[in-house]
């Protein structure tokens, strides 16, 4: 019975091509645009978080009314030593992030982003898996600091190993080249702390945020806990809290949440009413087959399966096209930096988004047939 | 050996639209046996296609009852309705009614389906009926392509493809030319004489030549005898 669902549907689908493009059209217009908007979203929010996503630490130490790890203030340098002595902690380090304008030597300048760490473990950053060119020993030189494949463009066309520029007039060059470390709003570059001190003309009495790991064995929440009851003026967030709380922050103080929020959801709107339309007013050509289908035997769940059979074989179909083309857009925007990934459970939740769509769009046509006698035959 | 295959007894059909009652079919009584063509005549709204609904169980009578196979129709929901439809009655229709998607061959196979026949047993079965009209060789055609004739020869095909022990036909001839209309007409007389129940809805009266017995319908009025009144237009 299924397969014979099936086969109907398929003919139903084939013989009335022009609609069923017109369904289809809908589809993959709604789901590219969707996946679209999901991958600029999710490409965004790596970059809002990615000062503490490139950082290997288990718990982050900042002043306590920064929600964002992109405007944190400074704290006494000090909580260091505090924070090292709270039960549970294996080591703390120290971290200062500032800003500074880079200057090349073809007169191009930008404003970067300079973070600094304790050399050789550099524990805010950059990973291993993202250094394309260099080592962190390049990094103990004098002015070595860190620059991004993608950011490239910013720095006169070359991110290469080895070139000379000044950071806030002061004499820096690029000794590691990573690829997909970048900030939201400004170009991250990545150093010791000392140097990150020397080039923002940051005291060393001063450090922006703590990054320490718990020893084996402790808990994550119960170090946390201690270090928000004993140390005044910080507050302790672990890794993950952090950066969903930095995207969280910046997707709604911004209105990308919002921009992006709404796109989706008329996208999916505008889906429902061009696949609902169609497939409705396909339902109306072919209500005399319909009714023939009633008047022969076939009861109203087999009428609501080949309906719904027709929606999901849309919903499959559109689906695969709409995912061809955002291949298409991703190799496409990819050179010019916008890296997008889709984790398999957003490729699963765009696909049940289409599927909804598709069959929720099916209820017009349903409603409508399942209106039609058996006895509309003999008129 | 003729059996009685299904029964009107004292029923009537009434629709209402806003305040107005109209009286399709009025208390009428009637069996249908088998191995016999009955004859359904009457003018256009004379209620014959309102009684052949009524036996066909497509539509619940306002009052008395009808019977199909021993199985009241009163007491069905849509579902076993649909089901005895299914498994009892065939239906041709006036035009035709085959499933534009589909050709000749899955139009006959779609009743097997329903019924949940494997695929296999379906298509061996619609090529039979297929055969038995004499329409394999153009099975593989959508019903466009086909010409009346042939279509109403598949819709035929399709109906009696479930082996069903009643088939009903609604005006079968209506849309045919006249030497489609002879072979139609003994494809369904032949029917009759292998033991089934034909009943076929028309306002034809050359078609009395095929007919094992014949029923007038009039104003909602069912008789053995023709009205006097009764004005057939041709």
């Amino acid at each position: 019975m299924l397969m014979s669902i099936v086969r109907t549907a398929y003919r139903f689908i084939r013989f009335d091509r022009a609609k069923s493009i017109g369904v289809m059209v809908g589809i993959v217009i709604s789901t590219f645009l969707i996946g679209q908007q999901l991958g600029i979203a999710f490409f965004l929010s790596g970059l809002m978080s990615a000062v503490v996503d490139n950082s290997s630490g288990d718990i982050w130490v900042i002043d306590t009314r920064a929600k964002d790890a992109n405007q944190v203030g400074f704290i006494d340098s000090r909580n260091t030593r505090l924070v090292q002595s709270i039960p549970g902690v294996a080591i703390a380090y120290p971290i200062v992030i500032t800003g500074g304008k880079a200057t090349f030597p073809d007169g191009s300048n930008t404003a970067i982003s300079l973070i600094g760490s304790d050399a050789p473990l550099f524990k805010a950053g950059p990973m291993q898996k993202n250094i394309i060119e260099g080592s962190f020993d390049n990094l103990l030189n004098e002015g070595a600091v860190t620059a991004d494949y993608y950011d490239r463009d910013n720095f006169g066309g070359s991110a290469a190993v080895g070139q000379s520029f000044e950071i806030s007039g002061k004499r820096a060059y690029i000794a590691v080249q990573t690829k997909g470390v970048r900030g939201f709003g400004g170009t991250m570059m990545y150093t010791t702390i000392d140097r990150a001190r020397y080039y923002g003309n940051v005291s060393d009495k001063s450090i922006s945020a703590i990054v320490l790991n718990v020893k084996s064995g402790a808990n994550a929440d119960s170090v946390v806990t201690a270090i928000n009851k004993t140390i005044y003026g910080v507050r302790a967030w672990k890794k993950g809290e952090l950066s969903f709380s930095t995207v969280y922050t910046i997707l709604f103080t911004s209105g990308i949440g919002v921009s992006t929020g709404s796109l989706i959801i008329f996208a999916i709107i505008s889906g429902f009413f061009i696949i609902g339309l169609t497939m409705y007013s396909s339902a109306l050509d072919r209500l005399k087959d319909y009714g023939t289908l009633k008047a022969i035997g076939a009861n109203n769940r087999y009428i609501r399966a080949l309906i719904l059979g027709q929606a999901f074989s849309f919903a499959i179909i559109g689906f695969i096209i709409a995912y061809l083309l955002l291949l298409a857009f991703i190799k496409g925007s990819e050179p010019s930096g916008l890296v997008v990934h889709f984790p398999i459970w957003v490729l699963a939740a765009l696909f049940m988004v289409t599927l909804l769509i598709s069959l929720s769009g099916a209820i017009f046509a349903l409603r409508r047939i399942k209106g039609v006698e058996p006895a509309s035959v003999f008129r | 050996m003729s059996s009685i295959i299904a029964k009107v007894v004292n029923a009537s059909k009434e629709y209402k639209t806003g305040d107005t009652t109209i009286t399709a079919l009025q208390p009428t009584s009637l069996e249908i046996e088998t191995g016999q063509l009955t004859l359904i005549i009457g003018p256009s709204g004379s209620g014959k296609t309102t009684l052949l609904s009524l036996i066909g169980c497509v539509i619940y009578p306002t009052s008395g009852e009808v019977w199909v196979d021993g199985v009241k129709v009163n007491d069905l929901n849509e579902n076993q309705l649909a089901a005895l439809r299914l498994n009892k009655i065939g239906f041709v229709f006036q035009g035709f009614n085959l499933i534009a998607p589909l050709n000749g061959l899955e139009n006959v196979m779609l009743p097997l389906e329903l019924m949940g026949i494997s695929h296999k047993e379906a298509r061996n079965r619609a090529m039979e009926a297929l055969e038995k009209v004499k329409m394999t060789d153009r099975m593989k055609n959508l019903p466009k392509a086909l010409s009346g004739g042939q279509q109403q020869r598949v819709a035929i095909a399709r109906a009696l493809v479930t082996n069903p022990k009643i088939m009903l036909c609604d005006e079968p001839t209506a849309a045919l030319d006249t030497k489609s209309v002879s072979v139609v007409m003994e494809e369904l007389k032949m029917l009759a004489q292998e033991g089934k129940a034909l009943a076929v809805v028309t306002h034809d009266l050359r078609l009395r030549q095929f007919a094992d017995r014949i029923i007038y319908v009039n104003d909602g009025f069912v008789s053995d005898k023709p009205f006097e009144d009764e004005n057939l237009s041709h």
